[in-house]
């Protein structure tokens, strides 16, 4: 490798690294210690001092949040998703009994704590509904513009509890939303309250709807890749026919890695050994499909970060040509930072080597590499669009990804795509889960690894 | 010998009663839909347009769905006279009204209690014994469900034939019939002409909340997928060429059509209301028998070890058409005949029995008049198709016979 052509490499590391490092900094879900810190104050105000550390662990409604970014969409709505939306939550749980819900931001969105062993004098049914009311300014800020709508009084045990449900108008929230809480007291104490968000059936409908629409969409890209599996069957069939060339160590360390990505990224675990197997036999296939182009890892992760950059400032383009596309990804089931290592490269160990390895390497025979790269891309733009208005801009952007990686296959070959593809996911992806260094450390190993590969001193090319 | 076990399999055809299982349509799903119209209430809902329908036992389950696609609208409409049951599905944030329980009690005025309550992130529903309000809209009742027709064990089978089918024909090629591809390709292009009215057959696309125009566009880009596979794979796996067999095509049609008066299938009496069935029988007859050819090729492969274990599997696979298939007979029986045969004539057998077996199920259970007519058209159709090739006697054209493995 030549001087100039290693400095270049050198300045290519450090222009990717510094943006994936801009992309990732800052980012992420706050308010962990904060929620801890509220919810111990809201129980004090309830005469409850839990006992213990408390474990908090994030939540979210998917379909609330982006509703609430269609009705307020951009930065604006990613925010109220994250306060008075209630849409994404830290559930605070101490171990000595009682939990409560708060907000990202500081709401305290519902609270529990164990019955007290003396709750209070019971409350007659035509005192309760005062003392109902009296009871919201425990659980509301602005207890002044909710409405009782309904008491309930019954005895249970010892003795009489009252629930009480409040609506409270939009508040915050966009026109036409409504908050709803629901309270409850034993005796004369206050035990729980829990807020809820009734959403406007336009925002509402227009992010349930595109989400049950890109399902229906994904069907035949499934279609497609189970289509592509017979082929690989047949060409494995022949390979072993004809005695072909082939990586079976590579193929079974690849699946295993798949499979065990697989296994992490998701709570069941029928597909991971599954997709691992057919993983392993397109590896191991690999060598004899020799229309492929040779791969070089390098440039893989400089171009998943070019990638991510695209696609984000993408969604932003469609915000302000005055469409809509949410600005956060799908939250995760779970948010630990392995997690978010293997949601991450989960697709890039499995879609990559089958769109952009065995497809071309059966099709290119007949259509030719960049006919099959044409054919993989609307496959793939089916897998994982998000919802948006018009439902047509999400798939464009999905294509402009697939097209991307498509020249980057060509370049690098399939694990240059595999490198590129785990990066931009991880990049993409980071959004979705807490602030803190460990997560950013997950987002950041591909580009680290990049930036090692690029600055490898080299003597041959 | 043919000719004689035509005559004889034609007059056995003739006589074979209807299974009492069979449900014999005597209107067509047009018919049906127009009646459900007239006499369901129009709930104050659009209903938008017929988008499918369904054979489910003695009647038709039809479906509309308005344009924005928030709700869908299914009715069940029997035969007789008894009347038509119908249900609404409305996406999950509709109607937005949250009824309290009494409302939902008095709205639904049977005197019944309001048994369970389902909590929806825009509305509240509620369950009263089978039937439902979905928030203030009364939402009908479920309506019959179609009994399955699945065999898992024989479909394995066939699935595992047919990739064993592409493992012969990749590894032990013959030679290729020029014919087959360029009627494969025509075939699927003609098929996918008729697209836009398929959809109709698969009312499961569709999905209140979704717009009827991505149900059908996602069923549109599976069936474009799966016709450009067909494709791929008739020009990646050639059918054989050769003679024709001219002799046991007849037998082989009578056959088909005797599977489907025995075994007829109910997705079949479905394709008989769309407007384009002749068509797109004929479509599905030439890819079904190019596919059951296929399959044979991998069974002839799988037991040529030996003579006798060719006999024994044969027989085995009619006999678990026979015994398990159900409305997979057909199927099965196409693939028997095409392994039966030499190599070069596979394809033409499976067409054979896939027409017959077409013309047999959509004769038995599609009884209004313009599917008897067709059916018969259809089965008309394939006997003049058969002799012409006995009286042109085709031979095997040397152009057409020539290697050209892609």
């Amino acid at each position: 490798m030549s001087r100039v052509g290693y400095l270049l490499g050198v300045v290519l590391a450090l222009v990717a690294a510094a943006a994936a490092v801009a992309l990732v900094r800052g980012r992420g879900v706050s308010g962990e210690a904060q929620a801890i810190s509220i919810a111990r104050t809201a129980f004090a105000r309830v005469l409850y001092e839990p006992i213990g550390e408390p474990s908090a662990t994030m939540e979210g409604e998917q379909g609330l949040a982006w509703a609430l970014e269609r009705a307020h969409p951009g930065p604006a709505g990613v925010a109220l998703a994250r306060k008075e939306g209630g849409a994404v939550r830290w559930r605070v749980i101490f171990p000595g009994g009682g939990q409560a819900e708060v907000t990202a931001d500081g709401v305290v969105w519902s609270l529990r704590r164990p019955v007290p062993s003396s709750p209070g004098a019971d409350l007659y049914p035509s005192l309760a509904r005062s003392r109902i009311e009296a009871a919201l300014e425990l659980a509301v800020p602005d207890a002044a513009a909710w409405r009782l709508v309904r008491a309930q009084s019954w005895p249970e045990g010892r003795h009489i509890w009252q629930r009480g449900w409040f609506e409270g108008g939009a508040g915050a929230l966009p026109s036409g939303w409504r908050q709803e809480l629901q309270l409850e007291m034993v005796g004369s104490s206050v035990v729980s309250w829990q807020r809820s968000v009734l959403p406007l059936g336009t925002d509402l409908g227009v992010v349930t709807g595109r989400m049950a629409e890109l399902r229906l969409l994904r069907r035949p890209a499934i279609l497609g890749l189970g289509i592509l599996m017979i082929g690989i069957f047949v060409a494995a069939a022949e390979a072993v026919a004809y005695r072909e060339s082939t990586a079976i160590l590579r193929g079974l360390a690849y699946g295993l890695t798949t499979a065990l990505a697989g296994t992490l990224s998701s709570d069941t675990l029928v597909a991971a050994p599954i997709l691992g197997v057919v993983l392993a036999v397109v590896i191991a296939l690999m060598p004899g499909w020799t229309d492929l182009p040779p791969t070089r890892l390098r440039f893989g992760p400089a171009m998943g970060v070019a990638l991510a950059a695209l696609i984000l400032g993408g969604r932003s383009f469609i915000l302000g040509a005055g469409g809509w596309i949410p600005m956060t990804a799908p939250m995760p089931a779970d948010t630990s930072a392995t997690r978010l290592l293997a949601e991450s490269w989960l697709p890039a160990l499995v879609e990559e080597p089958l769109l952009r390895g065995a497809l071309p390497a059966l099709a290119a025979p007949v259509v030719g590499w960049w006919g099959a790269a044409l054919l993989a891309a609307p496959v793939g733009a089916l897998l994982h669009p998000l919802p948006s208005v018009p439902l047509l801009s999400s798939l464009a952007l999905e294509l402009v990804l697939q097209a991307g990686l498509a020249v980057v296959a060509r370049s690098s070959g399939v694990g240059g795509a595999v490198l590129a593809r785990g990066t931009y996911e991880a990049l993409v992806r980071r959004a979705s889960f807490p602030v803190g260094s460990e997560w950013d450390r997950m987002a950041l190993v591909g580009v680290v690894l990049g930036t090692v590969l690029l600055l490898w001193p080299r003597r041959t090319e | 010998m043919a000719g004689a076990a035509s005559a004889v399999l034609a007059g056995v055809v003739l006589y074979v009663p209807v299974p009492a299982t069979a449900s014999r349509a005597l209107e067509s799903p047009e018919r049906a839909a127009e009646r459900a119209e007239r006499e369901v209430p129009s709930l104050g809902l659009v209903w938008g347009k017929v988008r499918g329908w369904e054979r489910v036992g003695d009647g038709w389950t039809v479906l509309w769905q308005p344009a924005h696609g928030m709700w869908l609208i299914s009715a069940w409409v029997p035969d007789g006279a008894a009347p038509v049951a119908w249900r609404v599905d409305a996406a999950s944030w509709l109607p937005g009204v949250r009824l309290p329980r009494r409302a939902a009690e008095a709205l639904l005025g049977s005197g019944e209690v309001v048994a369970q309550a389902r909590e929806r992130l825009g509305r509240r529903d509620w369950l009263v014994g089978e039937r439902r309000l979905l928030g203030a809209l009364p939402a009908g009742g479920d309506l019959p469900s179609r009994h399955t027709s699945r065999r898992p064990l024989l479909e394995a089978v066939l699935a595992g034939l047919l990739l064993a089918g592409a493992v012969s024909r990749h590894l032990v090629p013959g030679v290729s019939g020029r014919g087959w591809r360029r009627a494969v390709g025509m075939t699927v292009l003609l098929l996918a002409l008729t697209l836009p009215q398929l959809s109709a057959l698969a009312p499961g696309s569709f999905e209140a909340g979704a717009r009827p125009w991505v149900a059908e566009l996602s069923f549109g880009t599976a069936a474009v997928l799966l016709l450009g596979a067909l494709v791929f794979a008739s020009q990646r796996f050639p059918a054989p060429g050769g003679t024709v067999p001219l002799g046991w095509l007849p037998v082989a049609l009578a056959a088909g059509f005797l599977a489907g008066r025995i075994e007829p299938s109910g997705w079949l009496a479905g394709t008989a209301g769309l407007s384009l069935r002749l068509g797109v029988w004929a479509c599905l007859a030439v890819l079904g028998g190019w596919l059951a050819a296929f399959a044979g090729d991998g069974f002839r492969e799988m037991v040529r070890t030996a003579a006798w274990l060719r006999y024994v599997g044969l027989c085995a696979l009619l006999a678990a058409g026979v015994l398990l298939g159900g409305p997979w007979l057909g199927v099965t029986l196409a693939v028997a005949a095409a392994a039966a045969v030499e190599r070069g004539w596979g394809t033409w057998m499976g067409v054979a029995v896939v027409w017959g077996w077409i013309a047999g199920s959509v004769w038995t259970l599609a009884r209004w008049e313009a599917a008897v007519r067709d059916s018969l058209a259809f089965l008309l159709l394939g006997c003049v198709l058969v002799a012409i090739t006995y009286l042109v006697k085709a031979r095997p054209d040397p152009a057409s016979e020539a290697a050209d493995r892609p």
